[in-house]
């Protein structure tokens, strides 16, 4: 029985090729656009993800604080429940660090007649706050602390980020949405299609007793077969460009990208790719049946 | 086997295409539905497959009680039925032979099955040297045997026909008579629908006579010897 509904349903899909093409080359294209919007979103966020694990906030001291002061400070700020961890940078240790970014001063730096650089708490934040709003909640108890003379911090880029990341969510989602209707109708019309052209045989399976799962069965698996495949194809398709991208744009951007790896998606992602694609091969299949296949 | 009581059916525009309606058939009878065209004989017969429900009365067939019928129980009605169409309804991208054997696929049959009881149908019907033909490559006799073939592959207890004699010749429609009562000598009760009087006097039957939705002449059913 099982080979019936699969002969018939290849029957269907072979009887008018071009418009089984075209409905495949639909869902293809929907689902290529809905994947690159999904690969550029969970890039984004990972790329965000990343860059905010390494938002630092710097607290410059007064130099007339002895050692003593200092780690009283250091374990004051430590207990702050926006703060992973405080590390303290000696005047020696800055201008250290600074030599080492600009070697072609080095000579300058040492003729200095004395170290201009201050000393510096280092603050890394809980992973919870790593974002602009625990930079503002931070810097808020820590301005105006007796010992700390300045802070630096850079969190405007993260604002920015946010509303980008909030941006491409409403595109992808209302792109996709539209995508999506429009495939569905154009399964639909196919599946309407191609009851019409057997529409002989489902009138003989009736009078001879065929149930009505018998008589719709084959073009659910139609539109399971549409959906699956369009998938495939959609997946396959955006593996190349991203290996393309990888290797023609990215690959001389990365070093400025803070050696992000980019990444394509996971096994699981693509599974979910391909059961949406099932699933809505089922309902353009049902907008259909529901309505020209009553039996 | 078939037993209608009080049956009616109407139509907007027709509210009398059939009108009370009380007839019975025994298991094994051959039966015409007689009457001119517009009588009600295949609303009637639509009425006996479940292609329509009936305004008021009650209609059993096979068992089974049309009254009460669900839609999901349809079709276990119709696979105790074989239906042969006015107009053949034969399937015109299948030979033969592939319109019998999809008729037996679509009920789920296993292919051994459906080969066997295939091949049986067409040497009934005496269509076995014409099995590979398509349905537009058969005269007009055999396409009536094909379509009748079609009815009887998977071993219906009633058959129901519907003016199956009607564009056929003298000759053809002897061979088509002569095919329904092998068929109903096997054991399947057979009700055929026709205006024919020449067919009705030739081969006498029980009769059920209509006129105008209603029944004129209903025949008590006879002993079988004289079927």
């Amino acid at each position: 029985m099982k080979g019936y509904f699969f002969r018939q349903a290849w029957q269907n899909l072979t009887q008018n090729p071009w418009l089984n093409a075209i409905t495949l080359g639909t869902i293809t294209l929907s689902f290529l656009i809905l994947g690159l919007f999904l690969v550029i979103f969970l890039n984004t966020k990972g790329l965000m993800e990343a860059w905010g694990s390494r938002i630092r906030v710097t607290a410059y001291l007064a130099g007339s604080l002895n050692q003593d002061q200092i780690t009283r400070l250091q374990e004051k700020i430590r207990r702050f429940e926006e703060v992973q961890e405080v590390s303290y940078r000696s005047q020696d240790e800055a201008l250290k660090v600074l030599e080492e970014k600009m070697p072609e001063r080095k000579e300058l730096l040492r003729g200095l007649p004395r170290n201009p650089l201050p000393a510096s708490l280092e603050i890394q934040l809980r992973g919870e706050y790593q974002n602009s709003e625990g930079v503002k909640s931070l810097v808020k108890k820590l301005r105006g602390k007796p010992g700390i003379e300045d802070l630096q911090y850079g969190s405007d880029w993260l604002d920015r980020f946010s509303a980008f990341m909030a941006l491409l969510k409403i595109l992808g989602w209302s792109l996709g949405g539209l995508l999506l209707l429009a495939t569905i109708f154009v399964i639909s019309n196919t599946i309407r299609l191609n009851i019409f052209a057997r529409r002989e045989e489902i009138e003989i399976m009736r009078w001879v007793g065929a149930t009505g799962l018998f008589i719709r069965a084959p073009f659910y698996l139609e539109g399971i077969l549409q959906g699956l495949l369009g998938a495939v194809f959609a997946l396959a398709m955006l593996f190349t460009f991203f290996q393309l991208f990888l290797s023609k744009v990215y690959e001389p951007l990365k070093g400025v990208l803070g050696n992000f790896p980019a990444q394509f998606l996971n096994s699981e992602q693509m599974a979910a790719v391909a059961l949406g694609a099932v699933i809505l091969g089922l309902l353009g299949t049902q907008v259909s049946v529901g309505r020209y296949l009553r039996v | 086997m078939i037993e209608m009581v009080n049956v009616s059916k109407a139509y907007e525009g027709n509210p009398h295409a059939l009108f009370e309606i009380t007839l019975k058939v025994e298991k094994g009878r051959f039966i015409y539905l007689f009457g001119p065209n517009g009588a009600g004989k295949t609303t009637l017969l639509k009425l006996l497959y479940c292609a329509e429900r009936p305004t008021a009365g009650e209609i059993r067939v096979n068992g089974f009680d049309l009254t009460e019928l669900k839609l999901r129980r349809i079709p276990h009605l119709r696979r105790t039925l074989g239906l042969v169409f006015q107009d053949l309804k034969l399937l015109s991208r299948r030979t033969a032979y592939e319109n019998l054997i999809f008729a037996l696929e679509v009920l789920g049959a296993e292919r051994g099955e459906v080969v066997k009881k295939a091949n049986r149908a067409l040497q009934l019907v005496g269509l076995e040297r014409r099995s590979n033909c398509y349905p537009s490559q058969l005269s007009a006799g055999e396409q009536q045997r094909l379509a009748i073939a079609r009815a009887i592959v998977n071993d219906p207890v009633l058959l129901l026909a519907d003016e199956p004699t009607g564009n056929l010749s003298l000759t053809a429609a002897e061979e088509i008579m002569h095919l329904f009562e092998k068929i109903n000598l096997r054991g399947t009760t057979v009700v055929l629908a026709t205006h024919n009087e020449g067919i009705t006097s030739t081969w006498p039957k029980e009769k059920f006579a209509l006129e105008q939705g209603r029944l004129v002449v209903g025949s008590l059913p006879l002993p079988l010897a004289c079927n």
